[in-house]
């Protein structure tokens, strides 16, 4: 985060003693916040000053790893502003605590969930596996076992540090969840050792914040913040108030990732737990812990989450290529569109909707829409062939008709030049339009 | 350093905007902090929750709760009437699939009729939605206004084609509420709050109508819209963005494969039901949480999901 | 970013017509000033009584209430070299709509308004000179730390400190025009904010000519960092230019009507 001037000013001793070779301390603060000078050509600098100002230029939040995933280093409170870098995981509740079938069928029916949208893998990343401190350490590892077979990474909660180490020696954990003002000193030399990153939690942000100091004090700064036990607005008002205070505030010991465990916020309550889940993947939650993962939740909230993670000055590209709809064989209309996410979506939505069996072509036409990479050159007669050529249709397709969209009928004649022996047919303006112009083609 | 929490007020408001009358009247807007940011400043208002009926009723197939809940109600009057009783209603949006000249194309008359009998079965406040041909619902919005007057109907939406007139008989003539609707395009958003306000439509008797998507389906710009409407509205107080949002979710959500794919043909996906109420519950949230006032949904269950989740947050 | 603050200068002892509003106590004059400038946008107005040496506090008082009471309390700048007055004004000024804004202190024997300011909680114009022109930039910031530094001593928020560079006249310091821009960027670049009466710079120049000059170095400005600018509202090239610049610094939302509103 940049300095203004003014804050660098605050911290110079303000005497324009001008042996920086500036005439005011104000003008150096200036100097110095362009970054045109050094802060170090001012020799009166207070070691205190120095410091803060140190503290300053690190980044607001820090990025975390977990396995091959990243989480934090966000620099902005909301996407337009620039752009989120790092999207949410998701992670899949378990407990020690439950029968073994239980904890069979859920993992069981998590994993189920594996798909690809858009060139990403869709699936539950983690597995957060909670052991009470009353359980035996056998037991925790039974269950961590269990769920470390999936591959998936493992969060393991558990404030009891014995227990937690036994359990962290026999399973191959990545974050280690139970930290807290009680016993952080003990549960961080485990995940210390373990090179784990460690989860924090407090009773309400004022003993977070100072848990958390005190574990950076003590050297340790790849930390994730546990909100688990409390009420839904209060597991809400700390996701808000600790990204605000990293990124607004510059108060970095709260510039870090924070989980949010909804079954223990909504126990039971897969509708509520689906929509917070909504409503954390747009304010600050960033591993979310379900009690379930079921396709019914993961393809609006996986959706939602690629919607929301994409650089608002990248556009959502899809993998050029035919994409058959309806069942479409080699004999099946095929119709051309651009690689633009949005169109793809909204143009194969509305002819699944049709039935009508199509081969759906997507060519590259670098990410924009139907009108704006044709005016850019990027969908033109040559590119269509090209792409026909490239991906050898004529050889996969007996079919020998092409339906372009409405919106580039221009193009028909010159795609008819380029492509002999193919009839060429301007489909309709809208994708709206597609279910009664397939049905009625056919 | 302990850590002391800012709470982050602003100096500037969204407007409240009432709907209905009497008891069950709903009030929108009022806050002056962020979405949902209720941390911050006691809520003034919470958001509300609308459920959607049509004139021709839905088609259930493969939505077997759906069916239930609607079971018996012959009439969109009987309909309404149950509609209105779901847990976490606010109020019940009317919407005239039927109008439509494309479609059944019925007639002014017969629409008014229904629209006096959805008046008269529910004691929530009404929102009536036309049936997107600008030309019907200018006529249908301004002779359902007429029979409506003194009951704070909600008319969805005037466009840019047609505020003149729609704003003139909603809003002037017949003292209505009216819906600014401007399709994800923020400029316009503004645009036409200007050009209502300066017809003489009070900015109180203004709800925006931002446009919505379904999760998964270029929701980034409503999500961006949104945040950016409550950015202007609060931290530069933009007088002509600061109406309440009304974000029609469910006509987004029910249309997309995700909702509308039969178990049958897509086995591993599971209930039909559970997935578009799924669809239309994450994506409401989504809208909640970036600046929506107020939802429009389809299923009672929809409904009683995100009335619990906004009552968790006051 | 908030949007550019134009400061209505229309209410000034220097105007016959205000002038003898003022010795009268006739409301209507100032009034009718009040409203024009109210009308065409203007976020403050300056409120000038003079010198007003022996009548300032009763004088103040007056033209306070008189225009909060009718419009609205509309935030006001309470300009004068009366220090009593300016309390005396700032004791009956109602904060609903801003803070009152003390026109004005500098670094030599105004610097004291600063103290007033920051025990009334109030905005400072402080022009960053001495006695008479600045002679460089390395001379205006010594002067804006030196009244910083006493605002924040007294506990003020920097940001109601409003550092003026003041604006020269073109006619007759041409060569010192882009100098007092770049003024304006150094202060932007310390994250403080500016005024400055801008109309100056047009003095003594055609009529015509006034509006098309000032809507230059206001855009010129307002690309520098600019916040704020004593003006006359009722110029309306001038607004226009300023709103238009509001929207290319993205400080208001584009809407095609966005001149009217």
């Amino acid at each position: 985060m940049a300095l203004k001037g003014l804050d660098i000013f605050k911290l110079t001793p303000k005497t324009n003693c001008k042996d920086c070779g500036n005439p005011t301390c104000m003008a150096f603060a200036m100097k110095v916040a362009q970054g045109a000078v050094s802060i170090d050509k001012c020799p009166h600098m207070s070691a205190d000053a120095l410091a803060k100002l140190s503290e300053a230029t690190e980044p607001p939040m820090k990025t975390i790893s977990i396995g091959e995933h990243k989480l934090g280093g966000e620099t902005v409170m909301l996407r337009h502003e620039k752009t989120l870098v790092n999207k949410n995981l998701f992670s899949l509740y378990v407990c020690a605590d439950m029968a073994d079938a239980d904890i069979d069928a859920k993992i069981a029916e998590a994993v189920k969930v594996d798909y690809e949208r858009i060139s990403e893998r869709m699936y539950v990343e983690t597995i957060f596996v909670n052991v009470e401190e009353t359980q035996t350490a056998d037991r925790g590892i039974a269950v961590a076992k269990k769920a470390a077979a999936t591959g998936r990474d493992l969060i393991l909660r558990c404030t009891k540090p014995e227990l937690a180490k036994e359990i962290a020696a026999a399973v191959p954990v990545k974050v280690l969840v139970g930290a807290n003002a009680s016993n952080y000193e003990a549960l961080n030399a485990v995940a210390t050792e373990k090179g784990l990153v460690l989860g924090v939690s407090g009773k309400d942000l004022g003993e977070l914040h100072d848990t958390i100091e005190k574990l950076e004090a003590a050297g340790n700064k790849n930390l994730i913040i546990y909100l688990g036990g409390t009420s839904i607005k209060e597991a809400f008002a700390a996701a808000v108030q600790i990204r605000r205070a990293a990124l607004k505030d510059e108060d970095r010991t709260f510039g870090y990732p924070a989980i949010v465990n909804l079954e223990r916020l909504a126990p039971g309550d897969d509708n509520l737990q689906a929509s917070l889940a909504s409503l954390f993947t747009l304010r600050y939650g960033s591993i979310l812990v379900m009690g379930r993962m079921t396709y019914a939740d993961a393809l609006p909230l996986y959706g939602l989450r690629q919607n929301i993670f994409t650089d608002p000055q990248k556009p959502m590209k899809v993998e050029p290529g035919i994409y058959p709809i309806n069942g479409a064989g080699e004999n099946a209309v095929c119709a051309v569109t651009v690689d633009f996410a949005l169109t793809y979506f909204v143009v194969s939505g509305e002819m699944e909707r049709s039935g009508v069996p199509v081969n759906l072509l997507i060519s590259d036409a670098g990410g924009y829409s139907v009108l704006t990479s044709w005016a850019a050159g990027k969908f033109s007669a040559g590119s269509i062939a090209k792409f026909i050529e490239e991906q050898q249709i004529e050889s996969k397709i007996k079919s020998r008709t092409l339906i372009l969209p409405g919106k580039v009928a221009v193009l028909k004649g010159e795609v008819e030049a380029k492509l002999p022996g193919w009839n060429i047919v301007v489909g309709p303006n809208e994708a709206i339009q597609l279910v009664r112009f397939l049905k009625d083609y056919k | 350093m302990p850590f002391t929490a800012k709470p982050r007020t602003f100096n500037a408001a969204i407007n409240e905007t009432v709907l209905g009358t009497g008891a069950k009247a709903v009030t929108l807007g009022g806050q002056n902090v962020l979405p949902l940011y209720f941390f911050d400043n006691t809520p003034k208002n919470a958001p509300a929750v609308g459920i959607e009926i049509t004139d021709t009723g839905y088609d259930a197939t493969g939505l077997p709760a759906l069916a239930a809940f609607y079971d018996g109600a012959a009439t969109p009057a009987e309909r309404a009437k149950k509609a209105a009783s779901a847990e976490g209603v606010s109020f019940v949006c009317l919407r005239f699939e039927g109008a439509d000249p494309g479609g059944l194309n019925k007639s002014i008359a017969d629409c008014v009729a229904v629209a006096k009998d959805v008046l008269n079965a529910i004691d929530v406040p009404l929102v009536v939605a036309g049936c997107k041909n600008i030309e019907k619902d200018a006529e249908l919005f301004s002779a359902v206004a007429e029979v409506c007057q003194g009951k704070n109907v909600l008319f969805l939406s005037a466009r840019e084609e047609d505020y003149k007139t729609v704003g003139a008989s909603v809003g002037l003539a017949y003292g209505q509420k009216v819906g600014a609707e401007s399709a994800v395009d923020i400029n316009l958003a503004k645009q036409l709050n200007v050009v209502m306000t300066q017809l003489g439509v009070s900015a109180q008797s203004i709800v925006m109508n931002l446009g919505a998507a379904a999760a998964g389906y270029g929701f980034e710009y409503v999500a961006s819209t949104l945040d950016r409407v409550k950015a202007a509205a609060l931290e530069q107080n933009d007088t002509m963005l600061q109406m309440p949002v009304m974000t029609p979710v469910s006509v987004e959500t029910w249309s997309v494969k995700e909702a509308i794919m039969a178990e049958a043909d897509m086995p591993e996906w599971g209930s039909q039901e559970e997935r578009g109420i799924r669809m239309e519950t994450v994506t409401a949230s989504a809208c909640l949480a970036s600046g929506a006032e107020s939802v429009i949904l389809r299923h009672p269950a929809s409904v009683k999901t995100i009335a619990a989740m906004i009552a968790a947050l006051l | 970013m908030a949007r550019f603050i134009t400061i209505g200068e229309r209410i000034h002892c220097i105007s016959p017509s205000i002038r003898e509003a003022m010795d009268t106590k006739n409301p209507e004059p100032i009034l009718k000033r009040a409203k024009e400038q109210i009308d065409a946008g203007a976020t403050y107005l300056d409120v000038n009584i003079g010198p007003a040496e022996s009548n300032g506090e009763e004088l103040m008082t007056w033209a306070v209430k008189l225009i909060q009471e009718n419009f609205d309390n509309h935030p006001l700048c309470l300009d004068t070299a009366n220090k009593k007055a300016i309390e005396a004004g700032i004791a009956v000024y109602n904060r609903s709509k801003g803070k009152p804004i003390v026109n004005s202190a500098d670094a030599g024997d105004r610097i004291s308004n600063i103290d007033l300011a920051a025990a009334n909680d109030a905005i400072v114009f402080a022009l960053c000179s001495k006695a008479g022109i600045s002679k460089d930039n390395d001379e205006r910031m010594a002067y804006c730390q030196e009244m910083l530094e006493r605002g924040m001593g007294l506990g003020m928020d920097p940001a109601d400190l409003w550092f003026d560079p003041l604006f020269l006249v073109i006619k007759g310091m041409q060569d010192k025009q882009m100098e007092v821009l770049e003024f304006i960027k150094m202060c932007a670049d310390m994250g403080l904010n500016t005024t400055g009466g801008l109309s100056n710079i047009s003095n003594g120049m055609p009529k015509h000519i006034r509006p098309i000059m000032d809507s230059a170095m206001v855009a010129m400005a307002m690309m520098n960092g600019l916040t704020s600018a004593i003006v006359n509202p009722c110029d309306l090239r001038l607004m226009e230019t300023i709103k238009s610049c509001d929207i290319i610094r993205n400080d208001n939302l584009y809407a095609d009507s966005y001149l009217e509103v």
